[in-house]
């Protein structure tokens, strides 16, 4: 359960450029909940996602994720139990090293990363076993620099690594923003897989309203930093793209644009 | 004969600094750090060698061990300068390295005791015996004495080689190379990234401040205008040792930084044929580094190999 309460974030505070993203916004995320967050540029979306994870701080407010208070906690410590998956598929993983090497890194989230060696010869069987599931002919490619790697097969890899380890919340920060419209929907059926599968939390942010619509048992619209639309289970399944599309519309009159 | 003198000249200046250009080649390679505080660690390595060695007797590798930790010590600063206090990269070895002008003065007039002396404190062949002089040297005769430099550097050199090859199959090593690939994984594999940048450039500082120690070992003296110029040195084998061997596979960095170690310190040889006054050597280290820079892409595709090269990639990312 992860839970938003009463936050205000107000970028350059004090200066003819301040902006108030957020003025006692509250939320909550139920554990098992799998959220599809959408909004116009500015509304908030980002920001809210940088805030559960601590990348930026917030004015005031408070941030619970299963019970414990996270507010002050650095990004690297809230980290420990969040995974992120960004829209930048370079974002989540080591460039110059394999495949291998990155899954190394991630199946050891939450352990001391001492003078061992990192690459373990029982554990690469079952990375490839691992990414023989995805289907993507990575298996072959263990020893590659995952640099090499086209964007889509780079975030079903940083998908796997940040799901590879127990986490309490899922955050998806338009990760298929960057690919193709055919990768993006195999990495978006690949997201829905392992979110069922492990049973997590997770927080997606899109621009796409259809995948909004198609995945997820939550709907959010995020507007001037607030949530105009939310709605859960049988009431989001009823939603179309359409009715978001006419909200989407009704806000861009009123801002004039 | 003198082609000769200078060759030799070359590969013992060159194995020298191959443990400097190793240092940098993690600050420079591994973490993405291009770290200037080099210029001063280094002959503060020199200098704590010397002091270890003159003052309190102690046996030259422990002396020159322990100059590994002056070094890490100077480079914990720089690394805390940019990641606590967000100095840029840059400018935090800028600060270490113009503070570590007054350390290594300070220091050298403790060795001195006569007061302030800003040029070449050099002792002679009695004062600093360090690793080359005394016994081991001596076995294979007057002769034999540069084979024997020679060997015993490269044992050295290549000891460091092996200490890094392992260090960076390990986990911590993994998360070394995330730091500079991808710091945001480090973050969000729950760990403090800045604290693996400071490790490493302390690391790094270490190795570079042994080179400084073996430096003024090699040449039994210790001159407190050593470090200038050694950023660019160290860069520079970087640089030439990972373009030449760009494409090979089976050559390691670590392997392949040694030899631009060594092919740039035998080319500042050479060119020293040339310009026999010493006028020129810092320009001809200038615009041999610079010519190196600009036909780096070239010299990688002189020698070509089957596979990809990992350092392409990282530039690419």
């Amino acid at each position: 359960m992860l839970e938003l309460v009463g936050i205000d974030k107000v970028f350059n505070a004090g200066t003819v450029n301040e902006t108030t993203i957020f003025d006692n916004f509250s939320m909550s995320v139920k554990t098992g909940a799998f959220i599809s967050i959408v909004g116009s540029n500015g509304s908030g979306k980002t920001t809210l996602l940088n805030i559960i994870s601590g990348t930026i701080p917030i004015n005031a407010g408070k941030i619970i994720l299963d019970g414990d208070d996270i507010t002050k906690l650095p990004e690297y410590k809230r980290a420990r139990k969040i995974g992120r998956v960004f829209q930048d598929p370079a974002m989540g993983t080591v460039p110059q090293m394999t495949i291998i090497e990155n899954l190394s890194l991630a199946a050891n989230k939450g352990k001391k990363y001492g003078f061992e060696f990192a690459v373990d010869k029982k554990k690469t069987e079952y990375f490839k076993e691992m990414l023989l599931t995805l289907g993507l002919g990575l298996e072959d490619k263990t020893e590659i620099p995952v640099g090499l790697l086209s964007g889509g097969q780079r975030q079903a890899l940083s998908l796997l690594m940040s799901t590879m380890t127990p986490i309490d919340l899922l955050l998806l920060d338009e990760h298929t923003a960057a690919l193709d419209p055919k990768t993006a929907e195999t990495i978006m059926e690949l997201t829905d897989k392992i979110v069922r599968e492990k049973k997590l939390t997770a927080v997606m942010v899109t621009h796409n309203l259809r995948y909004a619509v198609e995945y997820g048992n939550r709907l959010v619209m995020m507007h001037e930093g607030k949530a105009i639309i939310d709605k859960c289970d049988e009431e989001k399944a009823k939603l179309t793209v359409d009715d978001l599309l006419s909200t989407f519309n009704a806000i861009s009159i009123e801002c004039g644009n | 004969m003198l082609f000769l003198g200078t060759t030799i000249d070359g590969l013992q200046m060159g194995l020298c600094f191959a443990v400097i250009a190793l240092g940098v080649y993690i600050s420079y390679s591994i973490l993405d750090f291009p770290d200037l505080s080099v210029d001063g660690t280094f002959p503060l390595g020199g200098v704590c060698c010397t002091i270890f060695m003159l003052k309190t007797g102690m046996p030259p590798i422990i002396a020159t061990l322990l100059s590994f930790i002056a070094g890490a010590l100077a480079g914990t600063i720089t690394g805390i300068l940019h990641v606590k206090f967000k100095i840029s990269k840059l400018l935090s070895g800028i600060i270490v390295m113009t503070g570590l002008l007054s350390v290594n003065l300070a220091l050298t007039k403790v060795l001195t005791g006569t007061g302030y002396t800003t040029t070449i404190f050099s002792y002679n062949s009695v004062g600093i015996e360090g690793l080359f002089g005394g016994k081991l040297a001596g076995l294979l005769g007057g002769g034999g004495k540069d084979l024997m430099i020679i060997i015993i550097l490269l044992v050295i050199v290549l000891a460091t080689k092996f200490i890094i090859d392992i260090f960076k199959k390990t986990k911590m090593g993994y998360m070394l190379g995330a730091t500079g690939g991808n710091e945001r994984l480090v973050t969000y594999l729950g760990k403090d990234s800045g604290m693996y940048k400071i490790l490493g450039i302390a690391i790094a500082n270490g190795f570079v401040a042994v080179g400084g120690a073996l430096y003024s070992q090699l040449y039994m003296s210790y001159d407190n205008t050593s470090g200038s110029g050694k950023v660019v040195l160290a860069l520079a084998s970087v640089i030439i040792g990972m373009s030449v061997f760009a494409n090979i596979r089976i050559i390691k960095n670590t392997t392949a930084v040694i030899f631009g170690a060594i092919i740039y310190s035998l080319c500042l040889n050479y060119l020293v044929l040339v310009d026999t006054q010493g006028i020129y050597t810092k320009l001809l280290n200038a615009v041999l580094f610079a010519l190196i820079l600009i036909f780096n892409d070239k010299i990688s595709h002189l020698i070509k190999g089957k596979t990809y090269s990992k350092k392409a990639v990282k530039e690419d990312a």
